[in-house]
């Protein structure tokens, strides 16, 4: 049914996807902003762990080039990955834009997810250079192709998890419009479970459990992992079929949260 | 029919806060609830390519009956048919047919020029790009859009805002349009293309229209048919011009007199009443089925020699005034009278 969907409207999928980076674009000096923290980040990833190497060669059986490569990785790529759904949709839904969105002949959970899609590839692109400061800063970049296939299909699924997670979440915004602390709390969670901080092999055990009963390592710890050479690439379809399992479950949970939800929205002003 | 709307309620559960943080507290674990019926159980039909009017005082629950008519607000009960689908359910395929106007809101993209939005609105409704090449043209001079093409949305006066609005509303051949407030805050020359141009559609597309106004000039410029509302229920529904026979009773004659008076120092006719006094200039009301304005003129001027003299035809902004104020202080009366009227 879905793909029906996409079918029956790829114009407009396209017009969307096409028409995203425009708005993205217009806050080009954030980026550059962006730039610089995320640089200072991985200088500071960069001491932190050469120190903690000082006197061990291993840890959770990475050595300090291995922890390097997966810590810079995923500083390059965290800026993209996330989604802004929750906040836009407390944005749409405060403004009383979601009236506006409601009224497009297209579906606004579709829109929204390939407006985010197109969002994250003109992210990765311009992000390349902060990965030309990690291979500066010692990370190690594979050489084969199929690792790359694997990364990208594994950040693609993963992405698709976070923004069917976070959608259930946005629901929440038709019954609170107070979405702040919320976002911060899951700012904190997704950032220690999702593996951008440590690779979560480091992890006790217990923690690792937690991490993966989450969605978040998703869209980090597994691309990142495969990238890094942390996950083997044999592990590969293992990882896709998970994240496979995620979209699948996710995507049912949201439609129905939404379907709900939506009949509290009130739209405000007018 | 293409709109049927039956027995339709609205009602707003607005979360009562008391102020402080114990307040806060409290309704964390126990909210407070103060439910506002916005629309009252209201019944009506549209029939194809008529335009109607949907009047009533402020907060009278006009926005709240379009947004559940767009199929964006989910009514509390009662049902709303459009074009034979439920507009809440179905609400992609609703989309496609229908356009609608939030004069408070736009559906243009704010950072994009009008051009790039327009474009946009094309494929988004997946229109043929010659049909889409066709319509562009056609409203481009129909709605003078040639100078503002290529401006974006942020930069735009109020008039070139609604201007674009329309164009993009319209642009997909809706069969259905709602316009809320349309020509608020215009001056009347962009009122007028406006309306001309709402006109022009109705009458070659046989689109079907519901507006909402407290401009009585889009009502009597545009609509057959007028439904009333207040305090969430329909309180009028038919022709305009019945309200206009009915009620347009009262004519206002303004009299100029040559001396300065007070109230007491003139007689004036039963079925009169003053309305205004200012200076030497004296506005009286009267009631056309029971005297004339001869008879009025006449009798003040055998009193007091008068200069000049000119009468007041009744218009809709009268009338209505006449209309809310029936309504709220007397409504058994009114309802009774008008729920002849409604057809
Ligand atoms: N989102 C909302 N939450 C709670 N109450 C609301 C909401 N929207 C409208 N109301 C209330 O419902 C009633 C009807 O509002 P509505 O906006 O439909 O009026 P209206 O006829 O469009 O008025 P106006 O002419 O001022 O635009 C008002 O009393 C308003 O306060
Ligand atoms: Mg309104």
């Amino acid at each position: 049914m879905n793909t029906l969907i996409l079918r029956r409207h790829w114009r407009a999928f396209a017009g969307i996807a096409e028409m995203t980076p425009k708005f993205f674009l217009a806050y080009r000096a954030w980026v550059w902003l962006a730039f610089f923290s995320q640089g200072l980040s991985m200088t500071i990833f960069l001491f932190f762990w050469r120190a903690v190497y000082e006197n061990t060669d291993q840890i959770g059986g990475l050595n300090l080039d291995q922890t390097l490569t997966y810590v810079l990785l995923a500083q390059v790529i965290s800026l993209s990955v996330w989604t802004n759904v929750v906040s836009n949709m407390g944005h749409m839904v405060r403004e009383g834009q979601i009236g506006v969105e409601f009224l497009r002949p297209i579906d606004f959970q579709w829109a929204q997810y390939l407006g985010g899609i197109s969002q994250l590839a003109i992210s990765l692109l311009l992000n390349l250079p902060l990965l030309g400061l990690a291979l500066l800063y010692g990370a190690q970049l594979p050489t084969d192709v199929r690792v790359w296939i694997a990364f990208l299909v594994s950040l693609f699924l993963g992405y698709t998890v976070i923004f069917l997670f976070d959608w259930c979440i946005a629901c929440l915004v038709f019954y609170t419009t107070e979405v702040w602390g919320l976002m911060v709390f899951l700012t904190g969670v997704s950032a220690f479970f999702s593996g951008v901080l440590i690779p979560l092999v480091m992890m006790p055990t217990w923690l690792q459990t937690i991490a993966a009963a989450l969605p978040f390592s998703q869209v980090v710890f597994v691309p990142v992992g495969l990238l890094s050479g942390t996950i083997p690439l044999t592990e590969a379809p293992a990882r896709w079929l998970t994240q496979l399992i995620w979209v699948i479950g996710l995507a049912i949970v949201s439609r129905i949260c939404f379907q709900i939800a939506s009949r509290k929205v009130t739209v405000q002003g007018g | 029919m293409v709109i049927q709307v039956e027995n339709l309620s609205k009602i707003y559960r607005i979360n009562q806060k008391t102020p402080g943080l114990g307040g806060a507290l409290k309704s964390l674990f126990r909210p407070q609830y103060l439910d506002k019926v916005a629309v009252d159980g209201i019944s009506f039909e549209v029939g194809q390519g008529e335009i109607v009017g949907y009047i009533g005082v402020n907060g009278a629950g006009k926005s709240t009956t379009i947004k559940m008519l767009t199929g964006i607000l989910a009514p509390t009960t009662g049902s709303v048919r459009v074009l034979g689908r439920d507009p809440h359910q179905e609400r992609v395929a609703n989309a496609r047919e229908i356009g609608a106007v939030f004069g408070q809101r736009t559906q243009l993209w704010w950072d994009l020029a009008l051009i790039e939005s327009l474009n946009m609105i094309g494929k988004l409704y997946d229109l043929p790009p010659a049909h889409y090449r066709d319509q562009l043209a056609r409203f481009t001079e129909m709605l003078d859009l040639g100078e503002i093409l290529h401006i974006p949305i942020r930069n735009m006066s109020l008039g070139q805002k609604m201007r674009a609005e329309l164009a993009a509303t319209l642009i997909h051949d809706p069969k259905v349009v709602y316009l809320d407030e349309p020509t608020i805050g215009l001056d009347l020359m962009v009122k007028e293309k406006i309306r001309a141009f709402i006109k022009q559609e109705n009458r070659e597309r046989g689109i079907t229209v519901v507006l909402t106004t407290h401009d009585l000039g889009d009502i009597e410029e545009l609509c057959q048919r007028v439904i009333m509302i207040d305090m969430g229920k329909v309180i009028y529904d038919g022709a305009l011009q019945t309200i206009r026979d009915r009620f347009g009773k009262y004519r206002t004659i303004t009299l100029e007199l040559s001396a300065m008076l007070g109230t007491g120092d003139l007689d004036l006719l039963d079925d009169t009443e003053i309305e205004a006094i200012d200076g030497h200039k004296w506005r009286i009301r009267f009631d056309r089925t029971r005297t004339s304005a001869s008879k009025v003129a006449a009798h003040v001027m055998n009193q007091v020699d008068v200069n000049d003299f000119s009468l007041t035809e009744p218009d809709l902004t009268g009338i209505v005034k006449q209309i809310y104020q029936g309504a709220l202080n007397d409504i058994k009366v009114s309802t009774g009278e008008l729920a002849q009227v409604t057809v």
